[in-house]
């Protein structure tokens, strides 16, 4: 950004972006690299979800007639309670090791960041549901490797940790920590949560429904996107002041 | 400082003005709206519910709002202002619930359904009901003022979601504000009992118990900012106390 701002016009906005796409990247391949060598993150998400769903098979009386009939809505209960630890954890490395404050000394800007910590924490909850997805399979005999259930995993996913990265941020820094997380985040995220879970279901049957059934579904859910994301960009800047 | 002497006087002109208001908007509501075809004196409650409900609506924007000024120039004032309309706001969308409900009886033959609309309505009431969590978990005023109205502003997404959402999904409840397509389908299928105003008559009694939820909104909007402003006085003066007394023991 201070390189750039001796250019003028389109390509000094070119450069600018470019940069902004740089340190974007390089916050998403730091955090990659820091869980290839520790695999914390991931491996605490999988470990609760699987827990989780094996605690629910329990309460529902290993009756799998009834286990199927819900297990859509399972499916995004596990992911939005694992997806709390993930932000929490991937965040709160940032506060520990004290990155964060490096971060923000560095020449770029600070949305550069959140979208790079949006990006690093949705990839991590997509590789959690890869593999949620193939439990699924497996134990409820349901077809959610259909495409149009996989796109909306992968957008409530990112409107989800749009919010989520947004509300961590705040969370870590006040006293209940990560306590106070789900009693904020879980409401926010419903509006969204809601017609992906419905979206889902529709697809569960045998025969495959026509786009229409889902359509509105699927909108209601980029639209939520779109905002969750518009709002982070305009006020990340302002939680992670200090 | 203590509180000026206008808000003062505006407090007391909007406790009247509420207090009247209300009052000529229950004569008009039971005595000049007249009886629904299909519900019967029932249907009176729409008046509340629609009411209260625009109102709380009007108060999570005016929080939005206030939350946005208090990020750009750092003003303790929007921060009250926020606080006390996120307050009210939850205030007014408990009172259009319970309305709801009671009308819900004898129109649905339940008290409470899950559908789109009120669940996310009840999503709504508890991301505001986070707010006070967020609030009271941060010591720091600057910090506290800050992250609150980054708060509201983020949960407001969940407003204009509510509001999308029942204009796209299919209802039960009616809309009457901008109704779509959809909501007039499941009209046409008999899914709604109640579609809307028939007659000139009960727009006024609308528009009246509208504008006296309003004046109520405002009265307690004017009330809530002066007892945060004494709130805030009397931390003032008792700092000042504790100093005053460690210097003369100094």
């Amino acid at each position: 950004m201070s390189e750039s701002s001796s250019l003028v016009g389109p390509a000094a906005t070119v450069t600018e972006g470019r940069a902004f796409l740089t340190a974007v990247w390089a916050i998403v391949w730091k955090d990659l690299r820091i869980e290839q060598h520790t695999r914390q993150t991931i491996s605490v998400m999988v470990m609760f979800s699987v827990v989780t769903v094996v605690m629910f098979n329990f309460a529902l009386e290993a009756n799998l007639d009834a286990a199927r009939n819900v297990a859509t809505g399972l499916l995004w209960a596990t992911i939005l309670l694992a997806g709390t630890l993930g932000l929490n954890r991937s965040l709160a490395i940032e506060r520990e090791n004290q990155t964060i404050d490096a971060l923000l000394m560095a020449p770029i800007h600070r949305n550069a960041i959140y979208i790079g910590k949006v990006i690093s924490i949705t990839l991590f909850t997509l590789a959690l549901e890869a593999i949620l997805v193939l439990l699924f399979i497996v134990f409820f005999d349901k077809p959610l490797w259909r495409p149009v259930v996989l796109l909306v995993l992968v957008l409530g996913t990112i409107g989800y940790v749009a919010a989520g990265v947004i509300v961590t941020s705040m969370t870590i820094q006040t006293r209940s920590r990560e306590v106070l997380l789900p009693v904020l985040l879980l409401p926010l995220s419903l509006p969204l949560v809601l017609p992906a879970a419905t979206a889902v279901a529709t697809y569960m049957f045998p025969q495959l429904p026509a786009w229409g059934e889902v359509q509105s579904a699927v909108y209601i859910v980029i639209i939520y996107d779109l905002l969750m994301l518009t709002a982070g960009f305009l006020t990340y800047h302002f939680v992670v002041e200090s | 400082m203590m509180i000026s002497p206008r808000l003062d006087k505006s407090v007391r002109i909007f406790n009247w003005a509420a207090a009247i208001s209300i009052f000529i908007a229950l004569l008009i509501v039971f005595f000049y709206a007249p009886v629904e075809k299909t519900m019967g004196n029932v249907q009176r409650i729409f008046y509340f519910h629609v009411g209260s409900a625009w109102v709380g609506a009007v108060a999570f924007f005016v929080a939005l709002a206030a939350g946005i000024l208090y990020l750009r120039n750092n003003n303790r004032k929007w921060d009250t202002l926020a606080l006390a309309s996120v307050e009210i706001g939850l205030v007014f969308l408990t009172m259009a619930t319970v309305a709801g409900s009671v009308w819900g009886k004898p129109a649905w033959n339940t008290w409470w359904l899950w559908s789109p609309r009120l669940t996310l309505i009840t999503v709504a009431w508890l991301t505001y009901a986070a707010y006070f969590m967020l609030r009271g978990a941060i010591e720091d005023e600057e910090r506290r003022g800050r992250f609150a109205a980054v708060y509201v502003i983020v949960a407001f997404v969940t407003i204009i979601m509510a509001y999308l959402s029942v204009r796209i999904l299919r209802d039960i409840h009616p809309v009457v504000v901008g109704g779509t397509m959809e909501s007039a389908q499941g009209a046409s299928e008999g899914l709604q009992e109640f579609s809307g105003l028939d007659s000139a008559k009960m727009g006024i009694t609308l528009m009246a118990s509208t504008t006296a939820f309003s004046f109520l909104y405002v009265a307690w909007l004017l009330n809530r900012i002066r007892l945060q402003q004494l709130a805030d006085a009397v931390k003032d003066l008792k700092i000042q106390v504790t100093t005053r007394l460690q210097g003369e023991h100094a």
